[in-house]
């Protein structure tokens, strides 16, 4: 049997090069530039079909969205501040929840499956936090590593634990999404080729599974784009409102 | 509508318990592994990196759960006082 994991391996396609980085394009930015135009053609479609008044179909999905996700940022970073990030946001979501579903077709690329790719989400969403934090609160931001009405005898144990605390959190951010794409894009495969490779008697069986499994992942690329989504939401919030 | 809800936020919290422990003791670990290699307190760093990190982890999941024990009394709240309002409207 082949290698489960092999199918995450990338392969270039073009091989370019800038001022001596590896700059090739290979299966998953071809993936991700999907992913980008298919967001933005559904968009562009209904922009270009004429926003109505009374949405059609396209127009209600959308919107639903929209408003899917404007909730969830004036939930967790407030009403006033929310305009601020809710184009990020937004952005995140759609992109991330495309990438997870083009995953979904049968030989295309999952390009969340590439800690690469979470990581620098995750990284830059903690680099934006703390440049938020800084500049909306200054020096007083470091009293996030100190939480409330914690004893003066308890600081010093709090301040490590505090700060750990905050570096876990892009880590499993990254982590999670990775981790979740790659687990049920492996079991997939595993499933499948134990189908493939069995005879038609007891094949039926794990090719049944790889249908349920399939559209648990289904739920799961909804889910994962959410909760990545939502946790930003988080993070950013609490930098705003310390404690 | 509701169901889905659920099954959602239930799949949100599972998903979220698990990798935020994990990751915060194996960060733990890893930085008091780091401090062993560098200043060469063997094993000592490693010894209270992970009980450090194993204490954020906690403190995460601990944190993550309230937030969603009040979010979830709110919504029983916003329910109940719903649904006494329907059986006043319909004495």
């Amino acid at each position: 049997m082949e290698n489960p994991l092999h199918h995450f391996e990338l392969h270039p396609l073009v091989h370019l090069s800038l001022m001596g980085f590896d700059i090739s394009i290979n299966e998953g930015v071809v993936a991700m530039w999907v992913a980008l135009a298919v967001v933005f053609g559904l968009f562009m479609l209904v922009v270009k079909n004429g926003v109505r008044l009374i949405p059609g179909k396209l127009q209600s999905v959308l919107e639903m969205a929209l408003e899917f996700v404007r909730d969830m940022v004036e939930e967790f970073i407030g009403k006033e501040e929310a305009p601020k990030y809710f184009p990020f946001i937004m952005t995140l979501f759609l992109f991330i929840l495309a990438c997870n579903l083009i995953g979904m077709i049968p030989g295309s690329y999952t390009i969340t499956s590439q800690l690469v790719v979470t990581g620098t989400f995750a990284g830059f969403i903690f680099v934006m936090t703390l440049f938020i934090g800084f500049s909306k609160h200054g020096l007083k931001f470091l009293s996030i590593l100190v939480p409330p009405g914690v004893p003066k005898v308890m600081i010093p144990v709090m301040i490590p634990i505090e700060f750990i605390s905050m570096l876990a959190r892009p880590i499993s951010l990254a982590v999670r999404l990775f981790a979740n794409m790659t687990a049920g894009h492996t079991i997939l495969f595993v499933l499948f080729s134990l189908s493939m490779s069995a005879s038609l008697m007891v094949g039926w069986m794990p090719f049944g599974f790889t249908v349920i499994i399939n559209g648990l992942e289904l739920a799961i690329a909804f889910i994962q784009a959410y909760i990545f989504t939502i946790l930003t939401c988080v993070y950013i919030g609490d930098v705003i409102h310390l404690h | 509508m509701s169901e889905s809800n659920n099954f959602r936020q239930g799949m949100g919290i599972a998903f979220r318990m698990g990798t935020e422990m994990t990751v915060a003791t194996l960060l733990g670990g890893g930085m008091g592994y780091g401090v062993d290699y560098f200043f060469g307190t063997k094993p000592w760093g490693i010894v209270a990196g992970v009980v450090f990190g194993g204490a954020a982890g906690m403190l995460n999941v601990y944190r993550a759960a309230q937030a969603m024990t009040e979010e979830n009394e709110k919504a029983d709240k916003d329910q109940n006082n719903s649904s006494s309002k329907d059986q006043d409207g319909k004495s």
